[in-house]
């Protein structure tokens, strides 16, 4: 094929596929607001589901979030330290913390502990048949695999990044005052006077959205996976990637949007 | 069902074909089967037995024709529909298809809760029934991997039947089984076939078994039935073809 002819079918391809992708998203995203329309949630199974996701996370996303905030603290106080402004370090880790790093890092974990996890066992069901066992029963897949998930996620997300956060801003406390000797007064009063309900709504609501696309697409890929053991490895490790770079990419989005209805340094 | 006579098939495949990519599995296969029989499906490997049984509970939709239970066309039926009407089947898969996270008992006791039962002693009632039907009493609370292949099977089976349905579907339900639990599991269709009217519908490669069990065979060759008729008729049918299969003979030499 000729130069630009090439390059067009190839990349069109690639959108076409991505556009084909985006479509079987909506289509489970339809069966399970329909799923969720029919009542048909299974307690227990949510249950257990939540126990995997939040309680099974919290170790992982609690040394994330403190390591961040212990890191980010000591970065900080050296460069503000040039400019004499080392106790209003408290502020900027703070609103860090709740508007990005701790969503983003606490969801990124969670892809890589949780959303592997789903895509491998659904991958697995997939293929050893249990999911037609499943339909052959009577039970949809989607009322009995994804919905648990989704709604264990929803409760778990908001609660694993609240602990990434909060031990994120106890190490950098520690650090702050412990290490680099700013005083606790002035380090709490700058942390209290940057960090308003707006930035605790930004991290909540990004974490809802982070657990929305970790869930879908995880489980997307486990229900797809086909060709046996080499399928489920294939659709873990696209589960990890698509979930990770859909997380950072939805991030940039929802970073502008957000801020306009809480827009940053509204808490002055 | 009292409502329906012998005549009408309980179900009805018109004119079904399948493929999978380049490969035509099923070619235009027509089918009836009534209430209470007992249809061996036989022919070579590869052949879309499995692929016929899986069309006949809707878990594969039809390129063309239908597959109708009591006249309702379940070929275009959305699966949310299809799962009510599933819940009057059950089905055997050739790898029994167990829930790994499950013991043998939750495995078995899946159909009755997924159809609302919850009276905890009924449940465990009919599941000691069902286990000790295909000799599994005992292993009750072990977990699927620990289980052989046979006695995986023979979960499956208990798993398809205890929720009583009008009709069973076996996919190679004495396949790797031995020759006792062979004769176990036939003799558990037939019973199921004569106390309750279960309508039964097994693939098997084993010819002991379809002279003991079937009331008709049916084989499926080059993705149509090729014969369909009684075990003697079978038998005395002057085809090669069938004589060749039922004697297990493949024609090359030594």
């Amino acid at each position: 094929m000729n130069f630009p002819f090439g390059i067009l079918s190839i990349s069109g391809r690639w959108f076409l596929d991505f556009l084909a992708y985006l479509g079987e998203l909506g289509a489970l995203t339809g069966e399970l607001v329909e799923s969720i329309k029919l009542g048909a949630v299974r307690g227990r199974l949510m249950l257990q589901q939540i126990v995997t996701i939040g309680y099974g996370s919290q170790a992982v996303v609690i040394v994330t979030g403190a390591f961040t905030g212990a890191v980010f603290t000591a970065q900080s106080y050296f460069k503000f330290k040039d400019f004499g402004i080392e106790s209003s370090v408290g502020g900027i880790v703070s609103v860090s913390l709740f508007r990005e790093l701790g969503p983003v890092l606490a969801g990124l974990m969670v892809t890589g502990r949780v959303g592997a996890s789903m895509a491998a066992e659904i991958g697995t069901m997939k293929v050893s048949e249990q999911i037609d066992a499943l339909r052959v029963m009577g039970a949809h897949p989607v009322d009995y695999l994804v919905l648990p998930r989704f709604l264990a996620m929803l409760i778990s997300m908001p609660l694993l990044i609240s602990e990434c956060i909060a031990f994120g801003l106890a190490a950098s406390f520690i650090v702050g005052t412990g290490i680099f000797n700013i005083p606790y007064a002035w380090y709490w009063k700058h942390v209290v006077d940057h960090t308003a309900l707006e930035d605790v709504s930004f991290s909540m609501i990004k974490g809802f959205v982070f657990g929305i696309l970790i869930v879908l697409i995880s489980c997307h890929q486990g229900l797809i996976a086909n060709n046996g053991a080499v399928g489920v490895g294939l659709g873990t490790t696209r589960a990890v990637v698509y979930s990770s770079l859909s997380l950072l990419v939805c991030n940039f989005f929802l970073t502008f949007l957000l801020n306009y209805f809480f827009p940053l340094g509204s808490a002055l | 069902m009292a409502t329906l006579s012998y005549e009408e098939p309980f179900i009805r495949i018109t004119g079904l074909k399948k493929s999978f990519g380049e490969q035509k599995t099923l070619q235009g296969v027509d089918l009836d089967i009534y209430h209470g029989e007992t249809l061996v499906l036989i022919g070579p490997s590869g052949e879309g037995k499995s692929v016929l049984l899986k069309h006949i509970i809707g878990l594969l939709n039809p390129d063309d024709g239908k597959v109708e239970l009591e006249g309702t066309d379940l070929s275009h039926m959305k699966e949310r529909e299809l799962l009510k009407m599933r819940r009057r089947m059950g089905y055997l898969f050739q790898n029994a298809a167990l829930f790994d996270s499950l013991t043998v008992a939750q495995n078995v006791a899946f159909p009755l809760l997924e159809a609302g039962l919850r009276n905890r002693a009924e449940i465990y009632k009919r599941v000691q029934e069902a286990l000790e039907l295909v000799e599994l009493g005992e292993h009750k609370d072990k977990m699927p991997v620990n289980l052989s292949g046979g006695m995986r099977k023979r979960v499956g089976i208990a798993r398809a039947i205890i929720g009583k349905p009008d009709c069973v579907l076996y996919d190679e339900p004495t396949a790797g089984l031995d020759p006792i639990v062979t004769d176990v599991i036939d003799l558990m269709i037939q019973r199921l076939q004569k106390r309750f009217q279960v309508t039964s519908i097994v693939i098997t490669h084993d010819m002991g078994s379809v002279f003991k069990i079937a009331d008709r065979v049916a084989m499926l060759k080059n993705g149509v039935i090729y014969f369909i008729g009684t075990p003697d008729e079978m038998k005395q049918s002057p085809d090669p073809e069938i004589q060749n299969f039922i004697a297990g003979r493949s024609g090359m030499c030594a």
